[in-house]
């Protein structure tokens, strides 16, 4: 069915809404019902009535035959059979003493011309002679069929397109300055194409950068929503939404964009969550003072997801709320905090201060003030095994200046382990068992007692 | 052949270690003790040079003569101690063990180290104490060994240390007691990881001033110095205290000292210890 579209308040700029119902009507000649009161009532103006309704060509034989004196069997015309125009008959043989009026049967629809049938039922003495074909100007012949349409009539071969000359298919016309169209001249005539789907635009047509449009078709071209009743902005040739027009003119301009009221962003934008605002959107969550670009965003705090805790606060109260800043890049520690050395840390900023890793968890060293890894805390201050010369986990063999491993002490000589109560003798800082010292040469161990006075010593643990 | 006798009847001594051998392979124990077990050759621990699982071959108090070149089979091998043997001669091949890192030889009779005695790709300790080494017994490229941490040199007979002991930059632990050594590299100087130095019973009158650069006198580090014929202030320092002799070397007096001194060298002192009986020059045993 055939729209015409309501006329919507137009977008502030270039968009037009179009009524085609201005431009052009359509109407259905449709076949008046025997059973329609008018139809009743134009009967009984007429002498003979109900003679015959919803005629057939049979009918019409018929009634020629059984109404040769009636001068007009029925003042109908009215007729919505598409293949079966109807058409009033006159009796040839009777002056028609009463020339039918016309009348058009009335829908429901909206889509249909309304007619008044009382002004456009014309009573009075109509003689065949001055009826005359609206299109052809001739007059009709007796038992002619003539099509009556808005108080014009037609002959039946009169009555048809303007553009292709055929009969109204369904009997639908579209009329357009006085001429009726049947409904695909009319479209390919006077209905505009859609700028983006190339097809018809029946309806409501939204006319917008010097095109016309479907309602559905004419979008956002950034976010692809509908404009027809939000109005658009042209930016570059291009209709965007107000929204994506303002972003994109904020990221010309390099600024942000407010994420509450889509408003460009000129002084420092505040960030939370994520997004970036105007800092005067939001309040301290402690003193309710508005916000300036200075606010901080407090993700977390011990026992609080981060979902939960992001707030914001003023300098003045995150200040004030103590928490901890780091003893290397002297910033806020929101996450987790290491504690050492009498300072806060973040977890990645406590390293060690020889190799800088950071010790993520593990165990470190101290010494003078400074962290160490396990590794370079024994490297620089002592405590590898001199037999394996790894890092000495457990107890630790300390004597004649150097560490051993538990199971790695040993006579120096004859490899056999020795343990705290082994005495031992010193040779070059090196501990041999006396069995071992006992078979060194007796000029040598003369020597070593002379040089070192050696004395069993004892292993400290 | 005259030896198949020998191996037939087995002596006690070599029932001995080849039982520890037994043991060990039946244990799958990777350290092996056979200290002091009468053995003269390799020959009498049959199947050792087979057992690559060991780690630890501990040979000290025999009276081995030879190092077969198949001993460097145990390709597992960390520590080797030949202490108190009376070797001679080293096989080439010694050098290529891939984890060797302890090697003690101290107490034999070497005269000489094989070439490409630098080559080990690991060893972190050497102990060639009481042999008859002199500066002419380090084949070329010895001093490559840049993973050695300690390096014994004691009871030898050096005069001179190459000056491309520098190049041995992670020693920490350099001991030429005991030799006849006439004076000492400026080139000690550079190996600053020198936590031990032990230059006792030498023939030394100066010390190059560059020691001055290592850290010798914190309570993690040792230098022995006596028994030298030390200039009158070394001598002097050294009554009072080795940290004061680090200070004075450390001085411009003492740099216009040692530059004098050595200008107007006069000829060594005499040799400090009669070494004609050392253990290790003795030949008459076998």
């Amino acid at each position: 069915m055939w729209h015409s579209g309501s006329s919507t308040p137009v977008a502030p700029l270039a968009l037009q809404s179009l009524d085609h119902s201005q431009l052009y009507q359509r109407r259905t000649h449709q076949m008046g019902d025997g059973n329609d009161p008018r139809t009743e009532e134009i009967d009984n103006l007429s002498p003979s009535t109900g003679d015959y309704e919803d005629l057939s060509e049979q009918d019409w034989a018929d009634a020629e035959n059984s109404l040769s004196s009636i001068s007009i069997s029925s003042g109908q015309m009215s007729y919505a059979k598409p293949t079966r125009p109807t058409f009033l008959k006159l009796s040839s043989t009777n002056t028609p003493a009463l020339f039918p009026t016309r009348s058009v049967s009335e829908t429901s629809s909206p889509l249909y011309m309304h007619e008044n049938s009382s002004n456009s039922r014309i009573t009075g003495n109509m003689s065949l002679g001055n009826m005359f074909c609206s299109r052809c100007n001739d007059g009709f012949e007796p038992h002619e069929k003539i099509v009556n349409s808005n108080g014009e009539l037609w002959h039946t071969q009169c009555f048809v397109c303007a553009q292709c000359f055929r009969p109204f298919p369904d009997g639908t016309f579209y009329e357009f300055e006085g001429r009726k169209y049947c409904e695909h001249d009319f479209h390919v005539l006077f209905a505009p194409c859609c700028g983006k789907c190339g097809e018809f635009v029946i309806g409501r047509v939204i006319k917008a950068m010097n095109a016309n449009w479907h309602p559905r078709c004419f979008r956002c071209e950034s976010c692809s929503k509908e404009l027809a009743d939000l109005g658009f902005i042209r930016n570059q040739g291009r209709a965007l939404c107000h929204e994506c027009n303002a972003q994109e003119k904020a990221v010309g301009l390099g600024k942000y964009i407010c994420h509450k009221c889509h408003g460009v962003i000129d002084e420092k934008p505040l960030r939370f969550r994520g997004e970036v605002y105007h800092p005067y959107h939001f309040n301290c969550a402690s003193c309710k003072v508005e916000l300036n670009s200075d606010a901080r965003e407090v993700k977390s705090r011990p026992g609080f997801t981060s979902n939960e805790m992001n707030e914001l606060y003023c300098l003045r109260c995150h200040d004030k709320m103590g928490i901890p800043i780091c003893g290397a890049c002297r910033r806020p520690i929101e996450e987790r905090v290491v504690t050492a050395l009498g300072k806060h840390w973040h977890v990645e900023h406590f390293v060690c201060a020889k190799c800088e890793k950071p010790f993520l968890g593990h165990r470190h060293y101290e010494k003078k003030g400074l962290a160490y890894c396990e590794t370079h805390y024994h490297q620089l201050f002592g405590n590898l095994c001199f037999v394996c010369n790894q890092v000495i986990a457990g107890d630790v063999f300390t004597a004649l200046n150097k560490a051993w491993c538990v199971h790695h002490f040993a006579c120096s000589v004859c490899d056999q382990k020795m343990n705290q109560k082994t005495k031992f003798y010193e040779c070059d800082l090196k501990p041999v068992c006396k069995k071992c010292y006992d078979k060194y040469p007796a000029e040598v161990r003369r020597r070593l007692r002379k040089t070192h006075e050696a004395t069993p010593k004892k292993a400290t643990v | 052949m005259n030896q198949a006798p020998v191996s037939c009847i087995p002596s006690p001594k070599m029932s001995k270690a080849k039982k520890v051998l037994d043991e060990a392979r039946s244990s799958g124990n990777p350290e092996l003790d056979l200290m002091e077990k009468g053995i003269s050759s390799f020959e009498e621990m049959p199947g050792l040079l087979n057992m690559s699982n060991i780690t630890r071959l501990t040979l000290s108090h025999n009276k081995i003569i030879d190092i077969p070149p198949g001993l460097a089979n145990l390709v597992n091998l960390e520590i080797l101690t030949l202490f108190n043997n009376h070797i001679e001669e080293l096989p080439v091949s010694l050098s290529s063990m891939p984890k060797l890192r302890i090697l003690n030889l101290g107490m034999n009779r070497l005269n000489s180290l094989p070439r490409g005695f630098g080559a080990f790709p690991v060893l972190e300790v050497l102990d060639l104490s009481y042999n008859n080494l002199n500066e002419e017994s380090f084949p070329a490229n010895f001093f490559i060994l840049d993973t050695l941490r300690a390096l014994y040199l004691g009871d030898n007979d050096f005069e001179f240390i190459p000056p491309e002991i520098g190049q041995l930059k992670n020693l920490q632990i350099l001991v030429l007691r005991d030799n006849d050594l006439i004076e000492l590299p400026k080139e000690i100087g550079d190996l600053t990881r020198l936590r031990e130095l032990h230059i006792q019973g030498n023939r030394l009158t100066v010390l190059p001033p560059e020691i001055g650069q290592l850290d010798l006198v914190s309570n993690k580090s040792v230098l022995k110095m006596d028994y030298n014929p030390w200039v009158a202030p070394i001598a002097d320092q050294l009554q009072v205290g080795i940290s004061h002799v680090i200070d004075y070397i450390r001085s411009e007096t003492y740099r216009y000292l040692f530059s004098r001194h050595i200008s107007v060298r006069g000829p060594p002192p005499p040799k400090y210890i009669d070494k004609t009986n050392k253990l290790s020059r003795n030949r008459k045993s076998n």
